[in-house]
């Protein structure tokens, strides 16, 4: 498992916000980026090539790479939309609309579509309540989302 | 820290202001419930069973991590108190299984303890209970995840004690896990320790899975004998055999810890190798016969071959440094008596004309409190486990570490590696004693005046002039230097000169209780080389493997064979080659059959009784040689118990060979050098037998590691062996050197 | 309205240097660096503002500020808490997207009132549109000279970076955030020490939430006294609410504190389709959910709040009409507990799976009659004996609902469907 030198380089920008010897707090984005240049996908040979590129145990990679949300573990989609489910997207319709997504797409919650394009899931509260529903594709967020809007988006993407 | 008291359940207790509330109940003998909670370990504060009620504190408070100021009133039983703990049990209980009756832990379950106190008969939680999947971590400890409660003392065990992160929490929430990071398992040499701590039966003793209840087992005070600690341990028996053992508490010696090969060598114990009736080689038959038979041919050869035709001096005496202090006092006082001083356990010293002569002079809990460590020819992690892990605390708390060897070995704490060829050892110490004796306006001696001290030995100097508490160790790689005498005399004088300490561990197990014994060779007595290569006429041998135990192994094996040669061998173990070569085998207790004792480091004669008997006909090796001595109608062998033997000769001073000798810089050997070690699992015949160890990462490891340059020079790659020993090539090795670490006998031409 | 955080938000690029320093921003910070002010004038100041702690726990600032050790040795630090993620709370996006540099300016005058040189802004994951507009801030702030060592020969330093989260609620937790700072799993620390002992890297650290750090430049510009006189006793200044649920215009509204809700809910543009107003949760998803009597009553500040039986928290004011079945909107939060609870201690750990599990089996039709007073005792267990306040924040809600709403459990297990939902 090789981490390409543009990444590395990433990296390497991220070490410099810490104070010497404390590189470990780069981990979170040096996953993100291992897992974006690898299929969206974190192995355990990324998660270690990430562990040995900052001096810290394989198992302390590990565990950060499982505890937080944003790394994935199985194959996803090229774009993955987080839908959010809580309490202020939920008064607001999110269970229809996710229910509307999944028959769009064909797949369930959790699910990849078939081309591999999109995967779909269900999160927790994102932060956008004022917007809600929502949710987020990739880095963008859409808020006050209907059936027609959905669609649109997603009909948009490649 | 000021003198403090607080009031606990009501009655006024004194502590120090700023210590941990748990600590104080802990000394007063009051009970505060607790799982994730070790002396020994980090704080955590997870399980939250010593909650307790502090008064004008609205919430409940964790014993474990509550500082105390004066005046504090603590109620650890209120209803306040006693309500959180119930809580905490339940919540603990819901996804625990019912598994107790299948589960190894049961009768010494913590979890299971405390439940009965603060517990519910009846469950209110309906839902599914958790299942965790198990995962394989290796042949020595078994996991049933599971049951785990995810106090974290394993992973803070594995982060902070063992020095090598293994075990860790991944996942969130419930689905927290508690697993090891891929399939490597678990590696290090501590690794047994982590079921001591784990609470519950989440992680046990692979070895001993489903085999008894803890409280069907005797508990016998014991002390590990494979190395210089002696680690204090408990051997846990059942129907006359070992079934476990478990750590001892000794603050002086291993705190509370103790090493995978002290924990799993018992295994050793009924391996279908064990030699278990005396036997005697009648025309070249081995024939199973009672003692007094086999003792009688013994001691008829002995008086044919040696005795009787005064050849006394044909007659070699040699043990394996394994044996008890009692062992090695008894066989040389009966040697001595019948006019024998070839006597010796030095088995594997290539060069015994100039042996080394280095004091240990420092204790084992000092060890930690040292500023400078410099440790020559040691990997120390798998070598001397225990005495890593103090040094390591030592390096945690600021110490430097240098570290001088052929290769630079995965320590687990921060250390300066040089990696040097064996060549280079004693002219990098000589330059640095140069430095030191020129900043302390000392005159150089003749052998070093023309040494040109390198940048190494200048920086090694710089840290031992700069330490105020500085510790040189020696390792067991030194013993076969051609400079090893050299060596060990600088280290005293640099030792000398800093005003620091010197830690001999190149040899091991009870060498020490050997010299205590005088199991050496006096005046005009031979060493174990010169009896290999002298005319002898008969060997009495104490549990000695040839194969594994001598640096010439095939010459000690051909001397051994000659046809006019006469051997008994006194053995835990039988073999091949020990029946090819003896003519009376007498079977022996091996660890924990017997009662004796070992000197460690600290020079302490640590005391053992035994645990069990020895299987079958094996005798204990103190009786075996007690009664040869009586059969050879020897006076003041009249012990009717080992305690008169350790008491008398508990007033002898340690035997110390030779004194000084000139130091020579001149013998470097222009060959390729190689340093052979055994692997850490088979350094002794008990170790050799024990399974789970030997199929462990570290039981397994079997390799010749040079770097690229060395492999190409000898046109070696790997998929090749080296002397037997599949080839590693790393660049972490010194040029022109070989590091042999294997799990093989020596026998395939080591020389 | 929009006197302090927001009082840019009409302005095109509100989120500019320029538009931050056309109307007085850094004026507090260059008067700092040219020596005008010593870190007491500071304190004081917001001592008197009366701001508190807009993250959800609403300690005093200026107080928190006085307790760090600002003379000791070695690095001290200065965190400003991104991490916005509690259901109904979206403020600190905002703050982030239109006002980013009142937060580096407040986070610029809390390094030098700590004397702390280092400072970062932990964003939450999810955040990429704040965090470029974060980082595009600090880009123009070190070029406009304003960050860096001795700025300006002042012999004042303070480097300022952004870090990102990776998606967990507990890091919001001021301890977890430090843990997930220093690069690893967000785990709540065990207190005593707190942050401002031992916090990141175990050196001395002030950690305070994005608005709090916001309100600050405005705060020592225009004066303690006048924020706090924009507020009420006890409640200095504006706040940020984040309403949203069943109301005509969801937004965040920088409001006086002390508000009627009655005119919060008019500026939200009232109840959606004229529904009627079921339920209340005022603060945030963990703060206990209020009847409509007891809302329409209340006030929006500290103290207005807690008499109505609840919480400001975050200021998130989560609407409920009619329709809302409190049984699925109860079952919604005891998921998300149950999903972000870290795992390490165990009251939270177990506590949280079982409650939901419950609320689960209720909403699937297979409630017991005893499973109210289940979910009473559970929560009650775990109140109070967790090593951080999520423990607390899963306990509350149930208790509440149940409390408020029991009428609905009932109908639900008796009946195994929604009392309002067809």
């Amino acid at each position: 498992m090789i981490i390409s030198d543009n990444t590395k380089k990433q990296i390497d920008s991220w070490i410099e916000k810490y104070p010497q010897g404390k590189q470990s707090s780069a981990v979170m984005e040096a996953l993100k980026l291992v897992q974006a240049e690898n299929d969206n996908q974190l192995t355990s040979e990324a998660i270690q090539a990430v562990a040995d590129y900052l001096d810290m145990p394989g198992i302390a990679a590990a565990e950060v790479a499982t505890f937080y949300e944003n790394y994935n573990h199985k194959p996803v989609g090229k774009h993955i939309i987080r839908f959010c489910h809580n309490i202020s997207c939920m008064l607001n319709g999110a269970d229809d609309l996710i229910t509307h997504l999944e028959t769009k797409l064909g797949v369930k919650t959790g699910e990849v579509t078939k081309d591999g394009l999109i995967s779909v899931k269900k999160v927790e509260c994102l932060g956008a309540c004022v917007g809600a529903p929502m949710f987020q594709i990739d880095d963008q967020y859409y808020e006050h989302l209907t059936a027609d809007k959905i669609d649109d988006i997603v009909d948009g993407l490649k | 820290m000021a003198s403090i008291t607080i009031e606990i359940d009501g009655n006024i207790v004194n502590a120090k202001a700023g210590e941990r509330l748990i600590t104080i109940t802990d000394r007063e003998g009051i009970s505060v419930p607790r799982f994730c909670y070790h002396k020994k370990l980090s704080v955590s504060t997870s399980c939250r069973m010593c909650l307790v009620d502090i008064e004008g504190v609205p919430k409940p408070q964790t014993a474990c991590s509550t500082p105390v100021s004066d005046g504090m009133k603590i109620h650890t039983q209120n209803e306040k108190a006693k309500a959180s703990q119930k809580a905490v049990m339940e919540f603990l209980l819901i996804n625990h299984p019912l598994d107790c009756p299948i589960c190894d832990q049961g009768g010494e379950c913590e979890l299971q303890d405390v439940a009965v106190e603060y517990g519910s008969d009846v469950s209110r939680f309906s839902e599914g209970k958790r299942v965790v999947a198990p995962s394989d971590i290796g042949p020595l400890i078994q996991t049933d995840m599971t049951r785990c409660i995810h106090c974290t003392r394993c992973v803070r065990f594995g982060s902070e004690i063992a020095g090598i992160m293994e075990m860790g929490g991944t996942g969130r929430g419930e689905d927290l896990k508690i697993e090891p990071f891929l399939a490597e398992g678990i590696t290090s040499e501590l690794s047994g320790n982590m079921i001591d701590v784990c609470p519950v039966g989440a992680l046990t003793s692979k070895p001993f899975r489903y085999e008894l209840r803890s409280w069907q087992m005797a508990s016998a005070d014991s002390v590990a004998r494979h190395d210089l600690v002696g680690s204090n341990l408990y051997a846990q028996t059942y129907k006359g055999l070992v079934k476990r053992v478990v750590s001892g508490d000794n603050e002086l010696v291993n705190e509370t810890w103790i090493s995978d090969r002290d924990r799993f060598s018992y295994e050793g114990l009924a391996h279908e190798n064990r030699l278990l009736l005396p036997q005697i080689k009648v025309e070249g038959q081995w024939k199973e016969v009672e003692w007094n038979v086999a003792l009688d041919f013994a001691i008829k050869g002995l008086n044919k071959n040696a005795l009787n035709s005064r050849k006394a001096h044909k007659l070699g005496g040699l043990a394996s440094s394994t044996a008890t202090t009692e062992e090695f006092y008894l066989m040389q006082k009966m040697l001595r008596e019948i006019g024998c001083e070839n006597i010796d356990y030095r088995l594997n010293v290539n060069n015994l004309d100039d042996p080394i002569h280095l004091d240990s002079n420092i204790k084992l809990s000092d060890l930690e409190c040292v500023d400078n460590v410099l440790v020559i020819g040691a990997n120390l992690r798998l070598e001397q486990p225990m005495i890593n892990l103090r040094l390591r605390k030592a390096q945690l708390a600021g110490a430097t570490v240098s570290a001088l060897n052929v290769k630079a070995f995965d320590y687990n704490h921060k250390t300066n590696h040089s990696t040097v060829s064996p060549n280079e050892i004693a002219t990098i110490l000589a330059g640095a004693l140069k430095v030191i004796l020129e900043k302390n306006s000392l005159e150089a001696p003749s052998y070093i005046t023309n040494i040109n001290p390198s940048e190494l030995s200048i920086n090694l100097a710089g840290k031992l002039l700069n330490s105020e508490r500085s510790v040189i160790v020696l390792g067991e790689h030194v013993i076969n230097n051609t400079q090893a005498a050299s060596i060990a005399q600088m280290v005293a004088q640099i030792a000398k000169q800093v005003n620091g300490k010197t830690l001999n561990v190149t040899s091991s197990a009870n060498t020490l209780g050997a010299q205590y014994a005088h199991f050496l060779p006096k005046s005009k007595g031979m060493n174990t080389n010169e009896m290999l290569t002298a005319d002898m006429s008969a060997f009495l041998l104490l549990d000695i493997y040839p194969e594994y135990d001598f640096h010439h192994s095939n010459s000690a094996v051909e001397a051994l064979s000659k046809d006019d040669v006469f051997v008994v061998s006194l053995n835990s173990f039988n073999n091949e080659l020990v029946a090819q070569y003896s003519d009376v085998l007498l079977p022996m207790a091996a660890m924990y059959e017997t009662s004796g004792s070992h000197v460690n480091i600290n020079h302490d004669m640590q005391s053992f009784a035994a645990a069990v008997k020895a299987p079958e006909e094996a005798k204990p090796a103190w009786k075996i040689l007690k009664v040869f001595a009586d059969l050879l109608e020897l006076q003041g062998f009249h012990y009717e118990n080992i305690t008169q033997v350790s008491e008398e000769l508990r007033h002898q001073k340690i035997y110390k060979h030779k004194q000084d000798i000139a130091i020579e810089l001149g013998k470097k050997s222009p060959a390729i050098e190689t340093i052979w070690m055994h692997s850490a699992y088979h350094s002794d015949a008990l170790l050799r037998h024990a399974k789970s160890l030997s199929s462990s990462k570290i039981g397994q490891t079997n390799s010749a590691s040079m770097n690229t340059a060395t492999a190409k020079e000898l046109s070696l790659e790997c998929g090749n062996t080296y002397l037997g020993v599949p080839v590693v090539v790393s660049d972490s090795v010194a040029d022109r050197c070989v590091f042999v670490s294997s799990n093989q006998s020596t026998d395939m031409g080591r020389e | 309205m929009n006197e302090v955080c927001f009082k840019n938000i009409d302005k095109d690029q509100c989120w500019s240097l320029e538009t931050y320093e056309a109307t007085g921003g850094y004026s507090t910070w260059r008067k700092i660096l040219k020596g005008e002010y010593t870190p007491d004038e500071i304190i004081n100041e917001l001592k008197t503002s009366g701001l508190r702690g807009r993250g959800g726990a609403g300690f005093p600032t200026g107080l928190k500020w006085s307790f760090m050790p600002r003379n000791a040795q070695g690095q001290k630090y200065v965190v400003c808490n991104s991490d916005e993620g509690e259901p109904g709370t979206c403020k600190d996006r905002d703050i982030l997207r239109f006002n980013p540099h009142s937060v580096i300016e407040g986070m610029a005058i809390g390094s030098f009132v700590m004397n702390a040189t280092i400072g970062y802004n932990y964003i939450r994951g999810e955040f990429m549109e704040p965090f470029n507009r974060f980082e595009g801030a600090l880009k123009e702030a070190y070029a406009a000279g304003l960050l860096g060592k001795n700025i300006n020969g002042s012999e004042v330093s303070f480097d300022l970076y952004s870090h990102l989260g990776a998606g967990a609620y507990i890091v919001g937790e001021e301890t977890a955030l430090l843990e997930s700072l220093e690069g690893k799993k967000g785990q709540p620390r065990f207190k005593p020490p707190f942050p401002a002992n031992v916090g990141l890297y175990g050196k001395p650290t002030t950690i305070n939430n994005t608005e709090s750090f916001a309100s600050v430049p405005e705060i020592m510009s225009k004066g303690g006294q006048w924020f706090a006189d924009l507020g009420v006793e006890n409640s200095g200044g504006t706040k940020l609410f984040s309403v949203s649920g069943h109301v005509n215009n969801p937004a965040n509204f920088e409001v006086s504190m002390g508000m009627p809700f009655s005119e919060l809910l008019e500026l939200a543009g009232g109840m959606r389709n004229g529904a009627k107003l079921k339920a209340v949760i005022p603060g945030g998803s963990s703060t206990p959910v209020l009847t409509a009597e007891a809302a329409m009553g209340m006030t929006m500040d500290y103290d207005g709040i807690d008499k109505a039986g609840s919480m400001l928290g975050a200021g998130s004011v989560i609407i409920m009409d009619e329709s809302t079945c409190m049984v699925k909107a109860l079952t919604r939060l005891a998921h998300f507990y149950y999903d972000e609870s870290c795992g390490q201690c165990t009251p939270c750990r177990e506590g949280t799976g079982w409650l939901y599990r419950v609320l689960k089996r209720i909403m699937d039709g297979k409630g017991k009659a005893e499973d109210i007073d289940l979910l009473m005792s559970v929560q009650e267990k775990i109140m109070g004996n967790t090593i951080c306040a999520l423990g607390d924040a899963a306990a509350m809600p149930v208790e509440s609902f149940l409390r408020n709403f029991r009428e609905e459990f009932e109908y639900y297990i008796e009946h195994g469907k929604s009392m309002v939902e067809k």
